[in-house]
């Protein structure tokens, strides 16, 4: 009895470290976003700014660039987001439901597409959408990041569709549905769940991508990772206008990322913890 | 009746496969093309050039190449080992019965939806020597040996510094696979374990560690893949410096593509980078049992 008290205290102690390490990095941000330039460079630094204020997110809102960079980054997104969705779904249901012989090395392309670093892909895409005279369109950027999204919404929803038995099906093709039909109305509504995490994952892929969008976008196609970088890179850095800015890069996927969170967890170990 | 079966199957399947077919193999067939070639896009004059095994001869005999190689291998160790380490004391944890570890879980899986960009930002601006509260913590925890120069100038200091930014985005990977895997574990084994007396910690290294082997081994290996093609946050923290101290295996195939533009060379050492890729994905298959067939 005594051990099991010790255990849980040991459990806590960890707990509450991993919740300060997790977010001391966060706070700092936070707050810093709210500091005046002042308040930046004192020395020792300073955690709670004295005066809040919204000097910082003024700036960046009233950027021109940053309103264009965000509607790109949501453009390329959602476009990704939904070409993986498309081509993805009814691929994973495939692979789910039949089994033949090249199933593995299928298995095999598909996920050595997700695991190949970008560094590799990025120069052949930079050759070839300037070779097509696509540099500085939307085309590239979408494909490179459907180009690590389909595979993932294959791999991801492939767990989903295995998990709901076959007899549902069957059950509702003897009653006279056909395949299609089977699928439209029993399997899809039961991996929604499967579906909206996928999504969103999906989205966090294309939304946090860098190196495809550093190559691949030019002024008018600039995504919100590379004008973070543009900004960082500058010799002076305004570090409360890029704790905003990172803080507005990072929100909506948190939002939508916890929003789905019971999902989008068993989505990140469904056929990784077996 | 199996051939209605392969009809419905293609169908399914052919359009995402022509689509990775199309922009994988494509892009792959092209860069080892590439690679036999000489080809630098600053000196249009001198053309495109087939060199044979040239490239691949320099890469051998650089030995940047392989100061990179091991770099990228002390990155990827250092950094899982942490995490797994991290991530399983804190799996572990989360298992006990306490309240609000959904709430736990939520906060901890944040720093794995930030944007690398942005993680590397916000390390940089922690372990900034006059801005960051890093260092200054450090100088009152009396560890001033540390800070006399700036982390990041430092290179012996920069990389780990690196490291702790990727081992607090990906930390909670491996805590949410191994947690899957701590409760799906079957309870009798621990049952009867408890009958013959055995001690949490025998418990421990007697059933949960040899249960849990394979969610370990994918954490790992997936982590191992991730961290292999590491490179948003090493651009933004150090751009690979100083000098080259943190200069990987991803960064230097950039280097030399978008800051030397030798397009041949690059694409000879991006191919490493991918023949990593295949060794890794091969070792996942095989630990989550594809080839079976089930």
């Amino acid at each position: 009895m005594n051990k099991n008290i010790i255990i849980k205290i040991v459990s806590l102690i960890i707990v509450i470290i991993a919740l300060i390490w997790t977010l001391y990095p966060l706070i700092w941000i936070i707050f810093s976003s709210f500091k005046a330039p002042l308040e930046q460079f004192t020395i020792p630094p300073k955690w709670i700014p004295e005066n809040f204020t919204l000097r910082n997110y003024k700036i960046f809102f009233s950027n021109t660039e940053f309103v264009r960079t965000f509607f790109n980054s949501v453009l390329v997104t959602t476009s990704s987001t939904i070409l993986a969705l498309i081509l993805g779904i009814p691929a994973a249901y495939g692979l789910a439901r039949f089994k033949w012989k090249h199933a593995n090395l299928l298995s095999f392309i598909i996920l050595l597409a997700r695991m190949t670093p970008p560094v590799v892909m990025v120069l052949p895409f930079f050759l070839i959408s300037r070779y097509l005279n696509l540099s500085g369109t939307y085309i590239p950027i979408i494909i490179a990041c459907s180009f690590f999204s389909v595979p993932f919404a294959i791999w991801m929803m492939q767990g989903f569709f295995s998990e709901i038995p076959e007899s549902l099906e069957e059950a509702a093709r003897i009653d006279g549905c056909t395949r299609f039909e089977a699928l439209r109305k029993i399997v899809l509504p039961l991996v929604l769940p499967g579906i909206s995490a996928t999504s969103i994952l999906c989205a966090l892929i294309s939304w946090n991508e860098f190196l495809f969008a550093l190559v691949l976008t030019g002024q008018e196609t600039r995504t919100l990772p590379v004008l973070v970088n543009m900004f960082v890179s500058e010799k002076n850095v305004d570090w409360g206008v890029m704790s905003a800015a990172a803080l507005i890069t990072v929100i909506p996927m948190i939002l939508f990322g916890l929003l789905v969170q019971n999902n989008l967890v068993k989505g990140l170990t469904v056929g990784s913890g077996k | 009746m199996s051939e209605r079966k392969n009809f419905n199957h293609i169908q399914y399947i052919l359009p995402s496969l022509l689509f990775i077919l199309l922009i994988f193999l494509i892009p792959i067939v092209y860069t080892l093309v590439i690679s036999f070639f000489s080809w630098n896009l600053l000196r249009p004059d001198l053309g495109i050039k087939f060199v044979g095994f040239q490239n691949y001869l320099q890469a051998l005999k650089n030995p940047f190449t392989w100061e990179t190689i091991g770099r990228t291998f002390y990155f990827v160790i250092i950094s899982v080992l942490l995490e797994l380490i991290f991530g399983f004391s804190l799996a572990l944890s989360l298992n006990t019965e306490f309240k609000g570890w959904k709430i736990v879980q939520s906060i901890i899986l944040i720093p794995f939806m930030i944007a690398p960009v942005v993680v590397g930002f916000t390390w940089k601006f922690i372990v900034n020597n006059d801005y960051g509260p890093l260092p200054h913590l450090l100088i009152n925890l009396g560890l001033t040996s540390i800070t006399e120069n700036p982390l990041l100038a430092n290179p012996t200091t920069a990389m780990f510094m690196i490291i702790l930014a990727d081992v607090w985005e990906y930390t909670p990977f491996v805590t949410l696979v191994l947690l899957a895997g701590l409760k799906a574990l079957p309870q009798e084994p621990y049952e009867a374990a408890y009958v013959d007396g055995a001690s949490a910690i025998q418990r421990f290294f007697y059933i949960t560690l040899p249960l849990l082997r394979s969610s370990i081994m994918v954490a790992v290996v997936i982590r191992t893949l991730t961290s292999l093609r590491v490179f948003d946050t090493i651009f933004i923290m150090t751009g690979g410096g100083p000098g080259s101290t943190t200069e990987t295996l991803s960064f230097y195939g950039y280097r030399l593509a978008f800051q030397s533009y030798q397009m041949g060379y690059s694409s000879t050492i991006n191919l490493i980078s991918f023949f990593l890729a295949i060794i890794f994905t091969l070792i996942y298959m095989k630990l989550i049992g594809w080839d079976s067939n089930e």
